[in-house]
């Protein structure tokens, strides 16, 4: 097997499968636990699993699925664009929301692992967990965390803000798409945005838009607060 | 379509060759996304030259996350090891971030 997945082809063709197959499974229930980026990773890491073939064999083949990502994330911009008129309309309740996000995600996670006592290495790495990966891995390693943590719990972030964070939200009574877009964007940056994309265009810019501001702010904010519980 | 592929990835190279060059901490992508915005912005490029080829990426956007998210299982050790405390460190601040940037921009403003 392994050797049949070191052809590009099959982890390709088994990664469009799945996620096909769960987006049908999604539309046609709706309910919260189908996400297809959820139950497309769960099944595939199982088929990997059973199959016995090693991640680094995999991604040989998924590296062409997650090169998109890059025209993606440029194709956003053109989303923005779309929706310049609206944003620039209410840019004020926009900035003030993605700002006083950006604040709880750091804040709360850094007070959450002080107070479990959690060994100060763990708690760098966790600082930066609402960001997107490249951001994230950046911070994490200039402030001295383990940029392998901080990938994965960046992830995971990512797919319980997609599977549950409209739930959430709703719970709330936060509904509107702009709203609830900058939330999502805010949390749990690209992976919350294809999720807010799901939703609407609209929801879909407004997460971005939350994704990138967040992401500089976050950039800026984590040393020095790091430094100040260092201080303290 | 394929003309509007060639501007998105001019863009995006245009980000990397920008990030190669300087330190920006921000990941190339997010430097194109800017760059392809001002491009539109300032006319050099017109909505319809992009906009077919930028909506078939961004309507996947999930699916190109998919193997990130299976690489999880490199880091399961790490993961075991602290997963009380990642479980509720990430769970709650995530809810928190959610909640209040949700419910900070319904307070300003009702929206549309």
């Amino acid at each position: 097997m392994n050797k049949l997945f070191e052809n590009p082809v099959f982890s390709i063709t088994l990664t469009l499968a799945v996620f096909y197959l769960a987006r049908r499974l999604y539309n046609r229930h709706r309910w919260f636990f189908f996400q297809p980026v959820l139950i497309t990773i769960i099944t595939i890491i199982v088929v990997l699993l059973l199959l016995d073939v090693p991640y680094e064999t995999y991604k040989i083949g998924a590296d062409y699925i997650s090169f998109f990502l890059g025209p993606s994330v440029v194709s956003l911009g053109v989303l923005l664009y779309e929706k310049s008129a609206l944003i620039k309309k209410h840019y004020k309740p926009i900035l003030i929301a993605i700002l006083a996000g950006s604040i709880t995600g750091l804040i709360s996670v850094v007070a959450i692992c002080l107070i479990m006592q959690a060994p100060h290495e763990i708690l760098v790495s966790l600082a930066p967990k609402s960001v997107s990966t490249p951001i994230a891995i950046e911070i994490s390693t200039l402030t001295g965390g383990i940029p392998s943590l901080t990938t994965a719990v960046v992830i995971m972030v990512g797919i319980f803000g997609a599977a549950l964070g409209v739930n959430i939200l709703r719970l709330f009574g936060i509904k509107s798409p702009m709203a609830t877009g900058l939330a999502l964007g805010a949390a749990c940056h690209g992976i919350g945005t294809s999720k807010a994309l799901e939703i609407s265009p609209l929801a879909g810019v407004a997460s971005a838009l939350a994704m990138c501001i967040n992401g500089i702010i976050t950039a800026i904010l984590t040393p020095w607060v790091l430094s100040l519980i260092q201080w303290l | 379509m394929l003309k509007g592929l060639f501007y998105i990835f001019l863009f995006l190279a245009l980000g990397e060759l920008i990030r190669y060059l300087t330190d920006i901490p921000l990941p190339g992508n997010v430097i194109g996304m800017a760059l392809i915005f001002i491009a539109l912005r300032s006319g050099i490029l017109t909505l319809k030259m992009v906009k077919v080829a930028s909506h078939a990426l961004t309507r996947n956007l999930a699916l190109f996350f998919v193997p990130a998210g299976v690489g999880i299982i490199l880091y399961s050790e790490l993961l075991i090891a602290h997963w009380v405390l990642i479980l509720i460190a990430a769970v709650v601040s995530t809810v928190l971030v959610l909640l209040v940037t949700g419910l900070v921009h319904g307070k300003n403003e009702p929206d549309e």
